[in-house]
């Protein structure tokens, strides 16, 4: 048992852990709603039920009460007649005279309804007086009936017989009636001659089944009158049961105290109520079937139970729609959070739901935000550190190219070659003044070039022109800007590179242009060239850092400088060929004195 | 993927209360939906037109009629135990739409004849008789009744021959009990004459027989040749013995004062109501419990006692 708990435990706890929290507040929420009214349901059904057995007993009771008023009130009817028989017809008057008869006949008359007959007998049962006028039958001896005997022996009271068929009269229309017998002791007086005798009032059923016919209980219920022993006097089925196609629990119910019982009769469960008739030792009896009243419970029940299901789909449907609108905004920060794992960028984090979920929200947007904002910064420190490096890269190749102009500038002084000395100086001079640029990193077109004219000018003094220069400016780039110090490199390269052998016939052209939003800067020499892979390493990343003069370091500076500053799509391309010459081409983007200035804006700290 | 789950689970929940409400909601209507069946209009066949003996097994009917939802049409032949005529009727019935019929049988023998060339399929219910082809007989066992009879007679004989009169059609209950009554008697010795006759008119009939036959000691078969056999006694003051099966008022009058010295009594009641309770049934294709009614034989000083009373007078209010 306990592993079993255990085991179970477990696997709510791994269901539990896989269910999204909408799941778990709606069905917690629902379970406990509906675990609720279960307990209501029940205990009030339980409530019902016993309400509804107090009441069942009350209203059989209720209804026995007036049957029972109903009936004493007509057998004290009855009784009346048999006083008026008695005390304003028979006593003190001869009854074998007319006028006796002739009222018996008018009181029989007027309560035929409810009389059968009724007659007068002597104290040896012989007929003394009968309306309506009969002839007592040959087989009838009434001083052997019951009625009779009691009457007799207890002269003060009247005395109610049992039902059974009235066999005293001849009837020509052979009429066999149930009837109840009530009978007293009275004293008659013939031929001046007081003697005892008995007085009869034969009650037809049909007034007593009127008191009880029209009843009816709860539930299909019904009311029987017994006498003391248990025989039926009313019964709404009294001719089936007579005639065996039904029965009664008739003998017990004569046992039964007033009051409510409960018997099982023929396998039916039934609720009992008796109330005995006063004087008479009847009792009347009301039964209802106790499958009727389940049958009511039960369709109360599913009423209730209706209610109840009612109750739990709303509210499973307002938990389910309140955990969703609890849950949803945890939901989509999960979901944002899931793109951000993922690396989309921009991700909306939505700040909705109750505080502490919009306060997370908050914090994770926030976290997110200073997160960009750190990896902005790293991004920009970082190209600002390449392009810092890059600038102490380019800057390194200033010391060589100084030191052997001035080596070049003192050497033609020596020699006396002043006007050439003054020439390399100016050129110097002026080609400082450009590459400083006051600091700028994007300069017009046209100073770049003039600095490639001033370098070309040292550089064919110190190479005893050995080559010569062309630099030429496009009209369609007039008024553009590009990046400082992008040709000097070049054509440092390939003067060291393709000039090496030249004799007095080496021609390095320069040549800007613009095509379509870029800029094209072509450096042309016919020197030694070289082949395509060596020209294409000239740009290769992984190739070692060796510094020689014109090694091409200076040359991969630019390439990355350009591609720092503008994205890959730009730089340098080689294109050479061995004894043909090196043509470069160098990409840019086209910029005009509004870019330049921006850009220039973004570098100003 | 979570959400998809949680949403089937959420709605899987609402389906199963909103099913379970629906349950809950039409089960207690489904009782009062039930339509107030229409009154099954079933045909009583009676075998004479003095219907005075059947009273109270027209009672027995009318109750079961009214407990169980029947409409009952009662039809009489202008003559009693015309058979021909009762088939006649009982086909017309039968075509025209009654759901069942209950005959107490004038010709047993030719009415089963009769309903095996019926064209349509209506149940039948004998009453008295048995008869072939019907759903149900509700009688006492006849034999028994004749031999229970035979018994009376044979404890109060002295010698002489018992007339049997014979009042039914061939066979008939009558005729049965007539056949066993005959056969116990013969068996005990006792000389029979038998001889048919026509049950209305015995008062006047049967001491002409008497004084044919020489017989004393008479028997009758059925409640209203014993109760016109009595009345005759009383009239024309022949003494035989006489006994009878079958005890209306008039015969109990006749016990009562001594002119029918034994009857054999079953309760009219109870057959009528058990055959159209059978009728009903066999309508509403159920199968009809068949049991023989009960009887007993009652002599003059009996029939008051309790269970007798009940047994013989029906409450009338």
């Amino acid at each position: 048992m306990g592993a079993l708990l255990t085991r179970l435990s477990g696997k709510i706890r791994a269901w539990y852990q896989t269910m999204s929290i909408q799941l778990v507040l709606s069905l917690s929420f629902t379970a406990v709603a509906v675990a609720g009214m279960l307990i209501l349901g029940v205990s009030l059904s339980v409530h019902f039920a016993n309400t509804a057995d107090d009441l069942m007993q009350e209203s059989s009771q209720r209804v026995l009460d007036q049957v029972n008023w109903n009936l004493d009130s007509y057998l004290r009817s009855i009784m009346r007649i048999s006083d008026t028989l008695y005390y304003r017809v028979v006593k003190d008057a001869d009854p074998t005279k007319a006028s006796v008869a002739q009222g018996m006949e008018l009181l029989y008359e007027e309560n035929r309804d409810s009389v059968v007959s009724i007659a007068v007998f002597d104290r040896q049962g012989g007929l003394v007086a009968a309306a309506p006028a009969a002839t007592l039958k040959g087989s009838a001896f009434p001083s052997q009936h019951d009625w009779f005997r009691m009457a007799m022996e207890k002269m003060e009271n009247f005395h109610f017989s049992g039902p059974h068929v009235q066999r005293l009269f001849e009837d020509p229309d052979y009429r066999y009636r149930w009837v109840v017998s009530l009978s007293r002791h009275v004293q008659l007086t013939r031929n001046g001659v007081t003697e005892p005798g008995v007085l009869l009032v034969d009650m037809s059923f049909a007034g007593i089944a009127q008191v009880c016919r029209d009843t009816e209980l709860t539930n299909g219920g019904y009311v029987y009158l017994i006498d003391s022993s248990g025989e039926l006097i009313y019964h709404p089925r009294q001719q089936m049961i007579y005639a065996g196609l039904d029965t009664e629990n008739n003998r017990a119910a004569a046992r039964y105290s007033d009051g409510t019982h409960r018997e099982r009769f023929q396998g039916e469960d039934r609720q009992v109520t008796v109330k005995t008739v006063g004087y008479t030792g009847w009792k009347l009896v009301g039964v209802v079937p106790r499958e009727a009243m389940t049958t009511d419970t039960r369709q109360m029940l599913l009423f209730g139970l209706a209610l109840i299901l009612f109750s739990a789909f709303l509210l499973a449907f307002l938990n389910f729609r309140i955990s969703a609108h609890i849950s949803d905004p945890i939901r989509r920060l999960e979901q944002s959070i899931k793109e951000l794992e993922a690396g989309r960028e921009n991700v909306d984090i939505e700040e909705g739901g109750c505080y502490e979920i919009r306060h997370l929200s908050h914090s994770i947007r926030s976290m997110v935000s200073t997160l960009h904002h750190l990896m902005e910064d790293i991004i920009e420190q970082e190209r600002q550190k390449r392009s810092t490096e890059l600038e102490v890269l380019q800057s390194q190749i200033n010391p060589h190219f100084l030191y052997n102009t001035l080596d070049s500038v003192i050497w033609m002084t020596e020699a006396g070659r002043y006007d050439e000395a003054i020439q390399m100086v100016t050129s110097l001079a002026r080609l400082f003044r450009i590459a400083l640029s006051k600091g700028k990193r994007i300069i017009p077109l046209k100073d770049e070039l003039e600095h490639a004219r001033h370098y070309m000018t040292i550089q064919q003094i110190r190479f005893k022109n050995k080559f010569t220069s062309q630099i030429t400016l496009d009209p369609s780039a007039e008024g553009l800007y590009c990046l400082k110090l992008t040709v000097q490199p070049i054509l440092e390269n390939a003067i060291y590179h393709g000039m090496a052998a030249a004799e007095d016939d080496g021609l390095i052209t320069v040549h800007a242009a613009r095509e379509g939003d870029d800029l094209v800067i072509t450096v042309t020499d016919n020197g030694l060239g070289m082949r395509p892979e060596v020209a294409a390493a000239l740009l290769d990343e992984n190739r070692p850092d060796v510094r020689t003069s014109g090694s091409g370091i200076g040359v991969r500076n630019v390439h990355r400088r350009i591609q720092i500053n503008f994205g890959s799509q730009y730089g340098l391309t080689f294109f050479s060929e061995p004894d043909e010459g090196t043509r470069v081409v160098i990409r840019l983007p086209a910029l005009d004195e509004a870019a330049a200035a921006q850009l220039q804006r973004e570098d100003t700290p | 993927m979570k959400e998809t789950r949680t949403a089937m689970i959420q709605r899987g929940i609402l389906a199963v209360l909103g099913a379970a409400l629906l349950l809950t909601l039409v089960l207690p209507q489904l009782p009062r939906r039930e339509k107030k069946a229409a009154p099954l209009p079933i045909s009583v066949l009676m075998r004479e037109s003095d219907t005075t003996a059947w009273s109270s097994a027209r009672l027995g009917m009318e109750e079961a009629a009214g407990a169980l939802g029947v409409e009952l049409r009662f039809l009489t032949p202008t003559t009693a135990n015309n058979g021909a005529e009762q088939n006649q009727l009982a086909r017309r019935e039968a075509e025209n739409g009654a759901k069942a019929l209950v005959i107490i049988p004038a010709e047993p023998e030719s009415l089963g004849r009769e309903m095996a060339g019926w064209g349509s399929h209506c149940p039948v219910v004998s009453v008295e008789s048995a008869l072939e082809g019907s759903v149900l007989s509700v009688t006492p066992d006849n034999a028994q009744v004749g031999r229970a009879a035979a018994e009376e007679l044979l404890a109060d004989w002295t010698g002489g021959a018992v007339l049997l009169l014979e009042t039914g059609g061939r066979g008939s209950g009558v005729s049965q009990r007539l056949e066993a009554a005959r056969v116990r008697l013969s068996q005990a010795g006792v000389p029979c004459i038998q001889r048919r006759a026509d049950a209305a008119r015995l008062n006047e009939s049967l001491s002409g027989l008497l004084r044919e036959t020489e017989a004393r000691w008479v028997m009758t078969f059925g409640p209203l040749a014993t109760a016109q056999a009595a009345a005759g006694k009383e009239t024309s003051g022949w003494t035989q013995p006489l006994y009878g099966a079958g005890v209306t008022m008039r015969v109990a009058t006749a016990l009562e004062r001594g002119t029918v010295t034994a009857a054999v009594a079953w309760s009219d009641y109870a057959a009528g109501y058990l055959a159209v309770q059978g009728a009903a049934q066999a309508a509403r294709g159920q199968e009809p419990a068949k049991e023989a009614v009960p009887f007993l034989v009652v002599r003059g000083d009996e029939i008051y006692a309790p269970e007798n009373e009940k047994l013989l007078f029906p409450v009338t209010y």
